[in-house]
């Protein structure tokens, strides 16, 4: 048993994805390599721009061509490589093998069927059972995110956004997926709503078992569910780890600087000490680390050649050339 | 001496099927200099209430007395003299900044209306001034403000703001847009130029990290009313409403030591629209009883120095947790029993 739980569900490697644009090339995903494990929660954090929806997005091949360029790298779901499946092959991994959870409950659902038929829809597209089965299984959906059965045939609009996003959570898991990708999924929601959502995600997942990838800006929400973590900057995995290593022990200057510019409520501080200057223009990124601008401790090395990541301590990396041994 | 006094503040909106009550008999004073947070979750009315203080919106009934002057009853020409000294900053810099002006113009325009530059000399040189004093870069002066980062579009509504000298700032959830990196750069702004300037603020935000961070004060809204009203250190080490206690439980705190125990509240928030007379979160409590769902709204009583809370059992409940007051409820063992109205 213990073994079947390392068994790799994702693995990212060497990820490299460009944007088209008019003002140039948008370099959104340099290099990133991870693993999820069947018994991961993973957390991707980073800010605005860092390139965490375009890493997700193409986990499920859904990036769209052009603008996007894969330069390079693979994603491999199950060890199958997805750049190698035509269309139709894909559709049937998003949904059943992996399937995705959005930011925002409002848009992600369709204004004019019923919440209970979406979840059907989705069964009936994977699965071969009746329409009558499918809908047995969306009404026991349902009723595992918390919503009454009586509501099968009520249409989004008469459901809060709490709701909503219960109702996709309940398509995402729909089909019993090994992956669920759940990008910001607490944002638009109120704080006592969160709660409520996020004590279902966990429950669910340890349920079906199914490995999570969260992507969130929150350290709050990392610490709440995940066991690995990985931040992201400009495109760039900067520091990954355990949850202890990223919390405990974090060593690259950006982490450190999230967390220090984030109000504590356990402790009275008059100052808060914010990362100085904007977030990296990614048209423009230097050859060197690009958090060279941004950081307190860069020397002229710095700006000599860009980091590699580094193991300091067994399954944690960091990006940056004063990384140290664990232990040291 | 109280800057602001609010007195028995409504704010009322007819719908279609009843009435709305966004904000229902708010009373507060606050202090020069001083920063009153404003908190609770999407439609609590703390928007409205930030709103009906400046007038954008005229209150239903209630009294809003700046500086000894009643807002709501002064005359349009008596009340534009008194608006350069209340302003406000929004929420959504993407949506508050008029897209076809530029920085130096978007800056300049609230002294162009009142006409306080004696001169168009004196009138760049102030807002150069502005622009430095909230660490806006010259070389923006002559951008539009799609060309900027939403921390800088931020920047471009708080020296609005300044531009004539307010006394009285509301910010409406003025971070709330930004990476948490930036936030803390905006957060220390307005401390700065709270020092600096003596300015008086409003802090309206969901975010109880950062509403204890900057105020002083902190007010906590259910359903258009205050339920717990505290000085903020105060606020956070001792939390006797049901409601503060499950909101402050809720937030996930970014550290794998001494996780909070979590109350995790049923149901959502219920209507504003006729709201029943009784306790409005008693459909939601875990310490309701049939006293709190028939009685009349509890009114808010001091329960140390300074500290106010509005619930009717404040005392007695204070020791027992919410698993434990459900359990006496005949609920299942750590399930809540209560429900949404």
């Amino acid at each position: 048993m213990e073994n079947s739980q390392n068994v790799p569900v994702v693995k990212v490697d060497d990820l490299v994805i460009h944007y088209e644009t008019r003002d140039g090339v948008v370099e959104a995903v340099n290099g990133v390599s991870f693993t999820i494990n069947k018994a991961d929660t993973f957390g991707l954090v980073g800010e605005t721009g860092a390139g965490k929806t375009t890493i997700a997005l193409a986990m499920l091949g859904l990036l769209p061509y052009p603008p996007t360029h894969i330069i390079r790298g693979s994603v491999e779901i199950g060890g199958h490589d997805i750049e190698k499946m035509s269309p139709a092959q894909l559709q049937k991994v998003r949904g059943k093998k992996v399937s995705m959870i959005f930011q925002d409950p409002m848009t992600a659902l369709n204004p004019v069927i019923p919440i209970g038929d979406q979840i059907a829809e989705v069964v009936m597209l994977h699965e071969k059972v009746s329409k009558a089965e499918a809908e047995k299984r969306a009404l026991e959906m349902l009723q595992m995110v918390g919503i009454r059965p009586e509501r099968y045939k009520e249409f989004p609009h008469a459901l809060s956004g709490g709701m909503k996003q219960r109702v996709v959570i309940a398509i995402a898991l729909a089909c019993n997926p090994e992956l669920l990708i759940a990008d910001e999924p607490t944002t638009a929601l109120d704080v006592t709503i969160q709660a409520q959502v996020l004590d279902m995600i966990k429950e669910l997942r340890d349920k079906f078992g199914t490995a999570l990838m969260l992507i969130t800006h929150d350290f709050g929400l990392v610490a709440e569910i995940c066991n690995k973590c990985a931040v992201v900057y400009a495109g760039e995995i900067v520091e990954m780890g355990t949850v202890e290593d990223i919390f405990d022990r974090p060593q690259h200057p950006y982490t450190i600087g999230l967390f220090e510019s984030i109000p504590s409520l356990d402790k009275d501080t008059e100052r808060l000490k914010p990362v100085k200057g904007q977030i990296i223009d990614p048209t423009d990124l230097p050859p060197y680390c690009s958090f060279y601008d941004r950081c307190d401790h860069c020397t002229e090395e710095c700006r000599k050649g860009d980091p590699s990541l580094v193991e300091v301590g067994p399954g944690h990396f960091v990006k940056c050339m004063y990384a140290k041994k664990e232990g040291n | 001496m109280p800057i602001l006094q609010v007195e028995h503040l409504k704010k009322y909106f007819p719908v279609p099927n009843g009435i709305l009550h966004a904000v229902d008999d708010v009373s507060f004073t606050l202090d020069a200099g001083k920063t009153l947070g404003v908190v609770g979750e999407s439609g609590c009315g703390k928007s409205t209430l930030g709103k009906t203080i400046l007038r954008l919106t005229d209150p239903t009934a209630g009294r809003v007395v700046f500086e000894g002057k009643d807002v709501a009853s002064l005359h349009a020409k008596e009340f534009h003299r008194l608006r350069p000294d209340m302003q406000m900053i929004f929420q959504d810099p993407y949506a508050s900044l008029d897209p076809r002006l530029t920085v130096r113009k978007l800056i300049a325009e609230p002294m162009e209306i009142y006409k306080t530059q004696p001169s168009k000399a004196a009138l760049e040189k102030r807002v150069d001034e502005l622009m430095d004093t909230v660490s806006l870069a010259s070389r923006f002066a002559n951008s539009y403000p799609h060309e900027l980062d939403g921390g800088r579009r931020q920047r471009i509504g708080i020296a609005r703001a300044l531009a004539l000298n307010p006394k009285l700032i509301v910010c409406d959830e003025p971070v709330s847009a930004l990476d948490v990196s930036i936030q803390a750069q905006v957060l220390n702004l307005l401390q700065d130029l709270q020092k600096d300037l003596g300015l008086t603020y409003i802090f309206v935000t969901h975010d109880m990290s950062v509403v204890k961070h900057i105020s002083d004060d902190i007010i906590v809204m259910y359903l258009g009313q205050i339920v717990e009203k505290a000085p903020a250190k105060e606020l956070f080490r001792q939390h006797w409403h049901p409601y503060t206690k499950a909101l402050l439980s809720a937030i996930p705190i970014p550290s794998l030591h001494n996780r909070p125990n979590r109350v995790i509240m049923q149901g959502e928030l219920s209507s504003p629209i006729n709201p029943p007379d009784c306790c409005r979160f008693a459909g939601r409590c875990a310490y309701c009883t049939e006293a709190c769902k028939s009685g009349k709204t509890p009114p808010l009583s001091e329960v140390a120095p300074g500290h106010f809370v509005a619930c009717h059992r404040v005392r007695e409940i204070q020791d027992i947790p919410a698993e434990s007051a459900c359990a006496e409820r005949g609920a299942p063992n750590g399930s809540p029993c209560h429900e949404a109205v």
